[in-house]
């Protein structure tokens, strides 16, 4: 059996260790000190995504055929009901979906417009398209409030 | 303060000065004076649901020498007949209904974006589908129409974009919105196509404020509205709103301040307009406004600017592609009245709860970003 963690233990034994990680920083921790090189990077990565989501939301035929989804075949494009995507509530999932009758997820529901309205071919859940288009909503609503379960 | 705040308070101050509103004898209804005594008081958004009358009936005094009917077609988004059918066969619809009315509609008025891409065979079949309807039909353009070819197959099949007619004591005037967007394809080397493409993005960035009415054709209004009784009705259709409503995505004309100039001489202007695809109604000046459905899709209301005055419609089903969607008739009775007509197909039109309004949970919106990193 592990011995309690105490304030006790903090002072008197542990002391040495904390005293040394002081000293010369942070050497045993698992990832380097953030900077904003790194932080530029992580965005780059992240609006990346967001690009290609937002080509994809358009219907960019292009971008669809690179990254081998049929999202429509009706000519119709997310964007063309839900500019700048508004009324897709992306902060309001996980929730009841009236339209599927079944608890849903922002996922669920993109695929949902891709095989109703747009009469398009289901993308997998894990898929990149998937992911791009997901980056680009929550992208486009980040100032809006969590609210799941909200009709 | 955003560009966008202080344009809508230049608006509210410029256009919206106390006492300044259409002429009285223009009211809409006795139920809507109890909305807008609402309004007066009302705190919350789901105060402001329950009053709006499901028709937005005008008075048009002095106006009629007989009772006439005209019905509204608009945004019908026609692609291929072998591409999209569900917009076909919604086209159709209206056509047959409006064709049906009884007694028959004196005209009608189809307000833009009869195709999609501009393409010769979506404007022609749009013009196949409506041989259904043989009352007196006029046009004016929207900018799905005219930015493939810049309006030459458009002109082929309609004529002159912009037209007035007297009926029955109305003075009627048919605005061009759409064809003097600034030039955005030329440096850029467009084809037709990616020029189309750009402007049927409705929030695009590339496209900027292409919707204007232009200084010649303001002139012409000006002349057009010299000989007329300041006091006798004037009824302007456009395809966009002729205030300023949400300019991103073009729900506006952008010389709206001396499109007002030109108007404010005249105490009963009621301007019917498209491009919007959902129920808005509103009051700028003397001018009274109101936005008409598309037969395609409808439009969720912009993240802000939605008039005050507009009761906003339901909640769309995306999964009933006849719901949020229809075409209008607009009725002038014997009474001088003006009756317009929402004929949405599916029969509820107004949200009577902030439930039913998508706007009930305010949305936090960014305009896209990748047709302005693309190098096009």
């Amino acid at each position: 059996m592990t011995a309690p963690i105490t304030s006790r233990f903090i002072l008197f034994r542990a002391a040495p260790a904390v005293a040394l990680a002081v000293l010369v920083g942070p050497a045993g921790a698992h990832k380097d000190p953030v900077t904003p090189k790194l932080l530029n990077a992580y965005q780059e990565v992240f609006m990346e995504q967001v690009r290609k989501g937002d080509l994809l939301f358009h219907g960019d035929a292009a971008t669809e055929e690179a990254m081998g989804v049929v999202l429509s075949k009706t000519g119709m494009a997310c964007a063309m009901c839900h500019p700048m995507t508004a009324d897709t509530h992306p902060a309001t999932f996980p929730k009841f979906q009236a339209q599927m009758a079944k608890f849903a997820t922002l996922r669920d529901m993109i695929n949902w417009c891709i095989e109703k309205p747009n009469q398009g071919e289901k993308i997998a859940d894990d898929s990149e398209a998937m992911k791009a288009l997901e980056a680009y909503i929550y992208w486009s609503q980040s100032g809006s409030v969590l609210n799941p379960g909200k009709f | 303060m955003s560009e966008l705040d202080k344009v809508r308070r230049e608006m509210a101050a410029v256009l919206q000065q106390p006492g300044v509103r259409p002429d009285p004898s223009l009211r809409i209804t006795r139920r809507t004076f109890v909305h807008k005594s609402c309004l007066v008081g009302a705190a919350t958004v789901a105060e402001t649901f329950a009053w709006w009358p499901l028709i937005n009936t005008l008075d048009i005094a002095h106006a009629a020498e007989a009772p006439f009917k005209f019905a509204w077609i608009s945004d019908t988004h026609l692609y291929p007949k072998s591409l999209n059918t569900r917009f076909v066969e919604k086209t159709m619809r209206a056509a047959k209904e409006v064709q049906a009315m009884s007694p028959p509609a004196d005209f009608l008025i189809f307000g833009g974006d009869l195709a999609q891409l501009g393409k010769v065979e979506e404007l022609e079949l749009g013009v196949e589908i409506l041989k259904e309807v043989n009352i007196r039909k006029v046009f004016i353009p929207g900018e799905h129409d005219w930015y493939l070819d810049m309006g030459k197959k458009w002109g082929e099949l309609f004529g002159k974009p912009n037209w007035t007619f007297d009926h029955k004591g109305v003075r009627f005037v048919g605005l061009d919105t759409v064809s003097r967007g600034p030039d955005y394809w030329t440096a850029k080397k467009m084809s037709p196509e990616e020029r189309m493409g750009h402007m049927a993005t409705l929030d695009g960035t590339v496209a900027g404020p292409w919707a204007g009415v232009g200084s010649d054709q303001l002139d012409w209004l000006q002349k057009t509205l010299a000989n007329w009784d300041r006091n006798r009705p004037v009824v302007i259709f456009s395809h966009n709103p002729l205030y300023e409503y949400y300019p991103p995505w073009n729900f506006w004309v952008r010389d709206w301040r001396e499109v007002n100039e030109v108007l404010k001489p005249y105490t009963k202007v009621t301007n019917i307009h498209g491009h919007t695809h959902q129920v808005l109604y509103n009051e700028i000046g003397t001018m009274r406004s109101i936005g008409m459905l598309a037969t395609s899709w409808p439009w969720p209301y912009a993240p802000e600017g939605v008039p005050k005055l507009t009761k906003p419609m339901i909640r769309v089903d995306p999964g009933d592609h006849f719901d949020g969607v229809g075409w209008a008739k607009i009725d002038v009775s014997a009474e001088d009245k003006v009756d317009a007509e929402y004929v949405m197909w599916r029969k509820q039109v107004y949200a009577q709860s902030p439930d039913d309004y998508a706007k009930s949970i305010p949305e936090v919106l960014r305009p896209r970003v990748a047709d302005s990193m693309w190098p096009y």
